[in-house]
């Protein structure tokens, strides 16, 4: 693992909401790194500032201090064309209400990344093929959204956010809006892709099943990073490491009610 | 606290619907401009000598008014609607913050009545202005200054206009505020999420699509080839299958949209699919408001282009004889030594104008023999009127009608060489001089008392009395000679004089016609004036012109209103798609170009059908319940028709652009960074 490169750096990283007596302070000096290939997951409470912090990678935010460096590039200093360059190639980004466009179809759903930034679908077919097999969606290519199953459309949505091959797909909760079975097998299907693809994922989640499948675990508390937990990739299996997860929740949280 | 919330609350709808408020700014001065018409110097000069006619104009315009108030609550129905939509959350919020739903509803009719209220205090006074404007602009074009101008204000017309618009309103908002009463507070923190993508089969839309040209050229067809009889059955066949075709056209046309945007997906980039699929989307959606709005459009179309030719076709036509002089000889030329006459008048000339001999009338052996040309009507279409009802009781001389023409500055006719000519005064509707122009093509003789004559291929028309009243159905013109053979009364009818050129470019056509009508009435003679026969003229440039050209303005503008507004409250309502794009990568520039590309492929679809159904419905309305006045050309009449189309693509032009910049400020308002 330690061989691996660093693709992203986030350095010293604040956010604060609101002005004067009324502010909120989201992200209090947050610094870590993620490596090329790693699954992470980051975990907290309500209100800790996870997906605050995803959304400043993400660039749906914008931090108010620190840095988040992506391949050597700060990103907080993104404008125009080359955040949009940067949404639409750089990152993936997997949605806890899968955010399909309802009137495209599951292709072009699936293609919107790439003509966006001027490639046509019919230059990608091998790679539209080969995602919609690997996430079991190639009988859905075709049809809208509203006739999909929501696991469908978590998996459509996950094939345009790998579509581009982005440097990293970030994920806000999403097993969030899917039942135990879709969540399990969208799951199973991204932790195939980090492995298969070394796709670098990092994903946000309540959900300790879902966390269960990553090599690293970020725990977050009032906007600071207070622990961490990484996974055994060669001897310790999924339910194992899930025992872990809650174990350490529960000890350093307080249970559920502050973590999960 | 309450009032002033209204006032702020109103004043920010204002600001964020402009394109509404506009519209019901111009509804406003339309809506004043037609309840006004009678108070205008025009309409004022034209009740003095068409009285009857004009009052049956004004019993028509609340009947006008009414319609025009029906399709205006669907503009305001559509912007409230939109407005309301914009708002949900505000709603919500009052909701659970303790307010009572009828607190609510006092809110929005609060807003809705002073929306009402300041609309008013623009559109009056610009309506105001805007009637004396062509109140005045009209006098001065026919020349009525003498009657004076006066300032026409119409307390009725005001209080109608101010009812009429703030009925509407409240009546919109109260059936928006039904459906609002039904909702949770929960349903208006969720916008309204767009309707589900609908997937109609190939085959299925390639039918309505089919079924929809097939009946709409069906409609063209039967309108412009087979409605010249005025058949109410072939008339109701065009309605249904115009009506029928629009909306099975659109029906089938999303369909067909998907083919398209399935065939081109391979190759697309950029935002092209997503362009295409939410023009397809709203056309799936909306294609009966679509087809209605075509609908609209092309009434206008029709009511427009048809109002302004026919209107100054018409004004510019038939003046001839500017005074008809009856008495004795010697009385006429006394009156015409007067200096006013010399100084205003050209030479007069005598009009010998008389009814045929009796044995020419009455089938005796010295009759006319009119079977040629008989045959050659026949040979026409549309003439079984003509020939069953076919009399010819006049003659005229020659010399007179070319005096006339010679006033005129138009060529003479030459009938050495045994020719007559027939001529005609009827007016224009049913076709019966094309008709007769028609058969007269055919190299046609006529007999008259055994001898030969050959009848000039072209339909005399100029009227030969200042009187437009007095129409003759059918004359003949013959040589002097013949003349004074055929005529039972040889002497001349009348004294025709036209005025001087220079006098009318000086005083204008109204002042000089009343300064000698002043002179004639003083010296007892017996004469007609172009004075009456311009009223009735007048009457029909205004009733034909004034109403089609306001309903079409309505039309063009409640179209038009309800076509941006449906786009706005779609994107309003996919506004998130708009958020995930920006997520997915796509820049600001390249949304607002999509953006312009859907308004105008979905202002296209509705234009282009009205465009062809139009010039349809224009060639149905020429070749079929009217004609265009016999000195008229069809060419001119395209130009006007032209020119009106080319006004109206620059007035669409504009209004798209400020519904295209609508929309692109909603998109800039979009923050998708720091949208949390």
């Amino acid at each position: 693992m330690n061989t691996q490169k660093e693709i992203l750096q986030v350095q010293d990283l604040t956010k604060i909401y609101g002005k004067g007596a009324n502010c909120t302070e989201a992200l209090k000096g947050i610094g870590f790194h993620v490596l090329e290939g790693e699954f992470l997951g980051i975990m907290g409470a309500s209100g800790s500032g996870k997906t605050t912090l995803l959304n400043c990678i993400a660039t749906m935010l914008r931090p108010t201090s620190g840095k988040i460096i992506l391949r050597g590039k700060d990103i907080s200093g993104f404008r125009g064309g080359a955040l949009a360059d940067y949404r639409g190639k750089e990152i993936g980004y997997l949605f806890q209400e899968f955010e399909l466009l309802d009137n495209l179809t599951a292709r072009e759903n699936m293609t919107l990344p790439l003509s966006l930034h001027g490639v046509a679908a019919a230059e990608a077919e091998e790679r539209i093929q080969s995602l919609a097999a690997l996430l079991d969606i190639a009988p859905v290519l075709d049809k809208f959204p509203a006739q999909m199953s929501g696991g469908q459309k978590q998996r459509v949505a996950a094939a345009r956010a790998l579509i581009a091959d982005p440097d990293l797909v970030l994920a806000d909760e999403p097993t969030g809006a899917l039942d135990s079975k879709n969540s399990r097998t969208l799951m199973e299907r991204l932790s195939l892709i980090n492995r298969e693809q070394h796709k670098t994922i990092m994903m946000v989640t309540h959900d300790a099943n879902a966390a269960s499948y990553c090599s690293r675990i970020l725990l977050i508390q009032d906007g600071c990073l207070f622990h961490e937990l990484r996974r055994n990739q060669q001897t310790e299996s999924n339910a194992e490491f899930y025992e872990r997860i809650v174990d350490v929740i529960a000890q350093l949280g307080g249970g559920s009610a502050n973590v999960l | 606290m309450f009032f002033k919330q209204i006032r702020r609350n109103a004043a920010r709808n204002r600001k964020g619907n402009g394109l509404f408020f506009g519209s019901l700014v111009i509804a406003i001065i339309a809506f004043y401009t037609l309840l006004s018409l009678g108070g205008q110097d025009v309409m004022r000069y034209l009740a003095t000598v068409e009285s009857v006619a004009v009052a049956k104009l004004m019993r028509m315009l609340p009947l006008v008014y009414a319609v025009s108030l029906f399709f205006v609550f669907f503009l305001v129905y559509f912007a409230c609607r939109y407005q309301t939509d914009s708002r949900r959350r505000e709603f919500g919020l009052y909701l659970m913050l303790g307010m009572k739903r009828s607190r609510l509803f006092f809110l929005l009719f609060g807003e809705t009545l002073w929306s009402s209220l300041t609309s008013l205090l623009l559109g009056v006074p610009a309506a105001l202005f805007l009637t004396e404007g062509i109140s005045l602009a009209t006098a001065n074009l026919v020349g009525l200054g003498i009657i004076g101008h006066r300032f026409s204000f119409s307390a009725p017309a005001l209080f109608w206009t101010v009812c009429g618009t703030v009925a509407v309103q409240l009546l919109a908002m109260l059936v928006i505020g039904i459906g609002l009463g039904k909702k949770e507070p929960v349903d208006f923190f969720h916008s309204e999420a767009a309707g589900k993508q609908k997937t109609a089969s190939a085959a299925g839309s390639w039918v309505f699509f089919a079924a929809g040209l097939g009946l709409l050229f069906t409609a063209y067809y039967l309108g412009v080839f087979r409605l010249r009889s005025l058949n109410p059955v072939v008339l109701l066949a065009v309605l249904v299958c115009g009506i029928a075709g629009t909306f099975w056209l659109y029906r089938g046309l999303g369909g067909m949209l998907g083919r398209r945007i399935r065939r081109k997906n391979p190759d697309a980039v950029g935002l092209w699919t997503f362009t295409a699929r939410q023009v397809q989307e709203q056309v799936w959606s909306q294609y009966r408001a679509l087809a209605v709005s075509s609908l609209l459009l092309l009434l206008s179309l029709a009511c427009i282009s048809y109002g302004i030719s026919m209107g100054l076709g018409r004004s510019n036509r038939g003046r001839s004889v500017d005074f008809s002089l009856f008495g004795q000889a010697e009385e006429i030329e006394a009156a015409l030594e007067a200096d006013v006459v010399r100084e205003l008048a050209e030479e007069s000339y005598p009009l010998y104008l008389s009814m045929l001999k009796e044995p020419y009338r009455s089938g005796g052996e010295l009759e006319f023999d009119v079977s040629q040309l008989l045959h050659a009507l026949a040979s026409v279409e549309g003439t079984e009127n003509i020939i069953e009802y076919f009399h010819l009781e006049y003659v005229m001389a020659q010399s007179s009608y070319n005096d006339l023409l010679r006033s005129m500055g138009r060529e003479e006719i030459d009938l050495s060489g045994g020719k007559v000519a027939l001529y005609s005064s009827m007016s224009d509707e049913g076709d019966f001089q094309r008709l007769l122009e028609a058969a007269l093509q055919n190299r046609v003789s006529l007999g008259i008392a055994g001898n030969e004559y050959e009848l000039l291929p072209a339909l005399c028309n100029k009227n030969v009395v200042a009187d437009r009243a007095i129409t003759l159905y059918l004359a003949l013109i013959v040589p002097d000679e013949l003349y004074e053979e055929l005529a039972d009364e040889p002497q001349a009818y009348c004294r025709n004089l036209r005025l001087r050129d220079t006098a009318v470019e000086e005083l204008g056509l109204m002042q000089a016609v009343s300064r000698l009508d002043e002179w004639f009435s003083h010296s007892g003679l017996t004469y007609d004036s172009y004075l009456s026969g311009i009223g009735r003229k007048l009457f029909y440039t205004v009733a034909a012109s004034y109403l089609t050209i306001y309903l079409g303005l309505m039309f063009w503008l409640i179209a038009n209103t309800v076509i941006g507004l449906k786009y706005l409250i779609g994107q309003r309502r996919t506004r998130h798609r708009y958020e995930t794009l920006a997520m997915l990568g796509a820049d600001m520039p390249s949304m607002e170009r999509s953006v312009k590309k859907q308004i105008g492929s979905y202002f296209s679809l509705v234009i282009c059908v009205a465009v062809v159904s139009s010039a349809a419905a224009l060639g149905t309305m020429f070749t079929s319940f009217t004609s265009l006045p016999a000195d008229v050309s069809t060419l001119t009449v395209c130009v006007y028709a032209a020119v009106a189309l080319l006004v109206f693509a620059l007035i669409e032009l504009l209004y798209i652009g400020v519904v295209k910049r609508q929309a692109c400020r909603e998109i800039r308002r979009l923050d998708v960074t720091n949208r949390r």
